[in-house]
């Protein structure tokens, strides 16, 4: 038999290394940082304990207690920039060291945007397929259009129909997946403006999601690599790599799962995360991976994507 | 290629003179389709003699299409659906000939949202790919259907798409006409505020003169000497007003005799009708073969 | 288990063939995700895999009401830099439950729909391939019209095409059992394919459903054009001058199962004994190529004997 191939004809898919669970320790806005270094200590005291119960947690599931567990931090640094990272890494290093807290990798958020030339934000765009509403029977208005995402139905709109017929009623929204009543939920994905497209605050945590989970592939390449760092930081944002290696020893950036500790305040907006995640369509391909890889080290995943993805509220 | 068919006033020949464009367009070995843009009283199916869509379909057409409720409008083979005779069979070499009928009682839009430009977008350039000539009837005056018009082809700058000025040869008619266009509001307001380039939209217009009375016609003999003289001194005058309103000659792309056929019935006029019973005129024929060439062709179209 | 699909065939809206350059900025509809190219024995370009959710009723000849609910898949290819194709498909399964679960269920089972409630495959496949009134179950075809819809409307497509040509639209249903395939042309623009293929479904039958899709269009279009032309009846200049589009753009795209897994091959070949494509492709590509032939032969008459 012969064969004959083109290597532009075929596709391959690169495997990510994965931890078992990605524990986000924090997150930094300008509003946290102006309030000073106390404020920074103040939180990781509050994390610590959690990160402790995480590990001891995975501990007890894996074989011989091995578990791996990596911990993050996210800047942000799309939604006003402040400060230098020469001075802001090193101060935030020091506030979770003083509490035998170890961060091993730090995250820029623009970097959910794009990182090192992958426009990661519209690599998740373009993979949503919005939970269609019972008949739903082919094309319809998508979120690609319009910028939105719900979970539901919206609110019938008073159309612009012919002439001479009545108006419409107000009909209430409804969701999909509802259980008896509604939470509906409507989310805001980007923006476009005179500047281009301004992507949503939930939006960017969705992906940020998607890459501690190490579902992102960009033409089967794994899009964003740890890259590891000495002592000293840029004096530019944009020189600073999408993500550092602070800790050498660290495990895997991404994981089968994720844990993020965060203020309450952030509940609305992991409220849209999940909204969004519950309607991204992953590659069956690095599904299919992260399965096999799972059950070979003998773990039973959760077959839903949010559902590998938990919280603590603080 | 699109062509819109536009008129300030209700009743000037519109419908009637560019179905028979189209007809002759596809005599001529053309693909052509008819678009009833006419939401107002969707009933070009009687010209082409479509008891099915007389009065607009039932089974789906331009109204619902553009609302967003089916995915293709309905479609009307005309040598197929056809109640007349002499249009029920393709003569060789002729082109396709389908209408697309509006909705049975469906009516004027009062207006028009985002959605709607992007379905007429998407349903001009499929029919573009499809049709040498695609002819879309709007309703009279400034309606939404002109805006809708408007719009679609601002975005589609790669379609070529002219557009014809229908008007009576009556000093209101002429008035109007040139309203429709240069007014305030008018196509080239309106194209203007859609993204058009005014100069460009405004070379893409012509006008074209319906139910014209010739004075020195065979049929006026029967006149007395001061009608006629009458007759030609105001027809004089009517050419002098034209001129003065920008719709005189160079910027007419034809003009359509009196015919008593259409006169007395809204229809397509067959060479049967000529040659065979000679009910209609064979000047009125040649005009609108004489259209039917016209509107293709680029040197009857280079800038005023 | 039962696969249906709609394939739409078309020419793609550009005057000259697009350049393969140009084909991965006009087909890649998805970020991150490669065109496959491939250049032998034809240039054929091919999108990444999208998805659309449904939740709707199925088509069914007996009028059942079965509901159904996933993601259909969808694909858009371009060959010769030409012929511009969309491709929409789902393989139709048996739920678990009798309700709709959530909906990354659906998302993780790419091209499924799952049916809530009792089904047959005979009467589903009849019901589709009878191609009943838009608008009142799942409408594969709006989902290959759209993808069309914005190909066409790439940036780097100038819409001029050489001539004017009719989308046509065919309707597949494949099912496991012993390998075979019917062709049904349609009156219009329609036409209905039934395949059974041995062992596990794979996109091989579906590249099948494209490449017979693609060979009945050009075999359409130019008889269209031949129709048009009127040889023998217009002056033999102007017969050419209307034959010349289809021989600059179409007639070198005839390649019938250039791309199909050996082990559909057959299936292929079946229909080339009945109905018999390429024979009626060939005796039209002759009776063009005969036209130009005496075209020719009467120019250079005129130039040695002038009148
Ligand atoms: N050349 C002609 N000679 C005589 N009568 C004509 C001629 N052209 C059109 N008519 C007649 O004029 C009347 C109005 O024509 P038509 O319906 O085409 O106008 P319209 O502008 O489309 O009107 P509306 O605005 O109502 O749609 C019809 O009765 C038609 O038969
Ligand atoms: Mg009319």
């Amino acid at each position: 038999m012969t064969t004959f191939s083109e290597v532009t004809a075929e596709r391959q898919i690169k495997s990510a290394p994965l931890s078992h669970v990605s524990v986000e320790v924090g997150h930094l806005y300008l509003e946290d940082y102006q309030l000073g270094a106390d404020r920074l200590r103040e939180q990781f005291a509050l994390v610590t304990p959690w990160l402790e119960t995480v590990r001891r947690d995975w501990r007890a599931r894996v074989p011989g207690g091995r578990a791996r567990v990596s911990t993050c931090f996210l800047i942000d640094d799309c939604f006003g920039r402040f400060s230098t990272p020469a001075e802001v890494v090193p101060m935030i290093r020091k506030a979770a060291d003083d509490n035998g807290l170890t961060i091993d990798y730090l995250a820029r958020e623009s970097a959910c945007v794009s990182a090192d030339g992958v426009p990661l934000a519209k690599l998740v765009a373009d993979r949503l397929v919005p939970d269609p509403p019972p008949d739903t029977r082919g094309w319809r208005r998508s979120t690609s259009e319009t910028g939105w995402l719900a979970n539901g139905v919206r609110s019938p709109m008073p159309r612009s129909g012919q002439a001479m017929r009545g108006p419409l009623r107000w009909e209430p929204p409804s969701q999909n997946a509802k259980r008896g009543h509604s939470i509906f939920v409507d989310v805001e994905l980007w923006k476009d403006g005179p500047d281009g497209r301004v992507w949503s605050c939930p939006f960017l945590a969705s992906v940020w999601q998607l890459l501690r989970l190490g579902l992102l592939r960009n033409e089967g390449e794994l899009p964003v690599q740890p890259v590891s760092a000495g002592d000293a930081f840029p004096a530019d944002w944009d020189e600073l790599p999408p993500v550092v290696r602070l800790n050498p020893a660290a495990t895997p950036f991404s994981a089968y799962t994720t844990m993020s500790v965060l203020s309450t305040r952030f509940l609305q907006v992991e409220l849209a995360v999940r909204t969004i995640l519950s309607q991204v369509s992953v590659d069956p391909e690095v599904l299919g991976q992260v399965q096999e890889r799972s059950a070979d080290e003998r773990l039973r995943l959760a077959e839903q994507l949010v559902d590998r993805v938990s919280y603590v509220f603080l | 290629m699109l062509v819109f068919a536009i008129s300030d006033k209700g009743g000037t020949g519109r419908s009637v003179t560019s179905s028979n464009i189209v007809y002759r367009r596809a005599l001529q070995g053309q693909d052509v389709c008819y678009l009833d843009f006419d939401f107002g009283s969707p009933t070009v199916g009687a010209i082409f003699r479509v008891s099915g869509a007389a009065r607009g379909t039932l089974k789906g057409g331009l109204h619902r299409y553009l609302e967003g409720e089916i995915a293709e409008p309905t479609r009307i083979d005309v040598w197929v659906e056809s109640d007349r005779d002499a249009l029920r069979s393709k003569p060789p070499g002729a082109g396709q000939m389908v209408l697309f009928p509006g909705d049975e009682g469906g009516a004027e839009f009062p207006t028009f949202e985002g959605e709607m430009v992007e379905r007429c977008v998407r349903l001009f350039a499929k029919l573009q790919e499809q049709f040498d000539l695609v002819m879309v009837d709007l309703s009279a005056g400034r309606s939404h259907a002109a805006l809708l018009a408007l719009a679609a082809t601002a975005r589609l700058p790669k379609i070529p798409c002219r557009w014809l000025v229908f008007h009576r040869w009556t000093r209101q008619h002429i008035l109007a006409a040139d309203g429709l266009v240069t007014g305030t509001h008018g196509l080239l307001d309106a194209g203007e505020a859609h993204g058009h380039h005014r100069a460009l939209l405004a070379d893409r217009i012509r006008f074209v003169r319906t139910a014209v009375l010739d004075p020195g016609a065979a049929e006026l003999d029967g006149l007395r000497d001061t009608q006629k003289t009458w007759l030609s001194e105001f027809d004089r005058e009517l050419r002098e007003l034209a001129s003065r309103h920008g719709v005189g000659r160079t910027s007419m792309l034809g003009k359509v005799p009196l015919d008593p056929v259409l006169q007395w019935r809204e229809q397509l006029i067959t060479d049967e009708d000529v040659q065979g019973t000679m009910i209609a005129n064979v000047e009125t024929v040649v005009a609108f073969d004489e259209l039917a060439k016209k509107i293709v062709d680029d040197a009857a179209w280079e800038g005023l | 288990m039962l696969i249906m699909g709609e394939v739409r065939t078309g020419l793609l809206q550009n005057s000259a063939e697009v350049p393969e350059s140009d084909l991965s900025s006009v087909l890649g509809l998805l970020a991150g995700e490669r065109v496959r190219i491939s250049r032998r024995p034809i240039l054929h370009a091919l999108s990444p895999d999208l998805l659309t959710g449904v939740d709707c009723l199925l088509p069914s000849a007996a009028q059942a009401k079965i509901r159904g609910v996933g993601t259909v898949v969808s694909r858009c290819s371009i060959t010769g830099g030409r012929v511009v194709q969309s491709s929409s498909y789902v393989r139709v399964t048996k739920a678990e439950t009798g309700h709709r679960l959530p909906w990354s269920h659906y998302l993780a089972r790419p091209g499924v729909i799952e049916v809530l409630g009792k089904a047959a495959a005979a009467d589903l496949a009849d019901g589709f391939l009878a191609f009943g009134l838009p608008g009142e179950h799942l409408d594969v075809g709006s989902i290959s019209d759209r993808l069309m819809d914005t190909v066409q409307a790439a940036e780097s497509l100038d819409r001029a095409s050489p001539f004017r040509s009719t989308q046509t639209r065919l309707r597949w249903v494949a099912a496991s059992g012993e390998p075979g395939v019917r062709f049904v042309l349609g009156e219009g623009v329609e036409r209905r394919v039934r395949i059974t293929y041995e062992g596990e479904f794979s996109t091989a039958v579906l590249d099948l459903c494209e490449d017979l899709a693609l060979h009945d269009w050009l075999l359409t279009t130019l008889l269209v054009i031949v129709e048009r032309a009127r040889i023998g009846a217009a002056p033999r200049a102007e017969v050419s001058a209307r034959l010349a589009p289809a021989v600059d753009a179409l007639l070198h795209l005839w390649m019938p199962g250039a791309r199909i897994h050996p082990s559909l091959a057959p299936l292929w070949e079946s229909l080339e004994l009945a109905p018999g494509f390429t024979r009626q492709w060939q005796s039209l590509v002759e009776r063009v190529r005969d036209q130009f032939a005496v075209n020719t032969l009467a120019l250079l008459l005129r130039e040695t004997n002038p009148v």
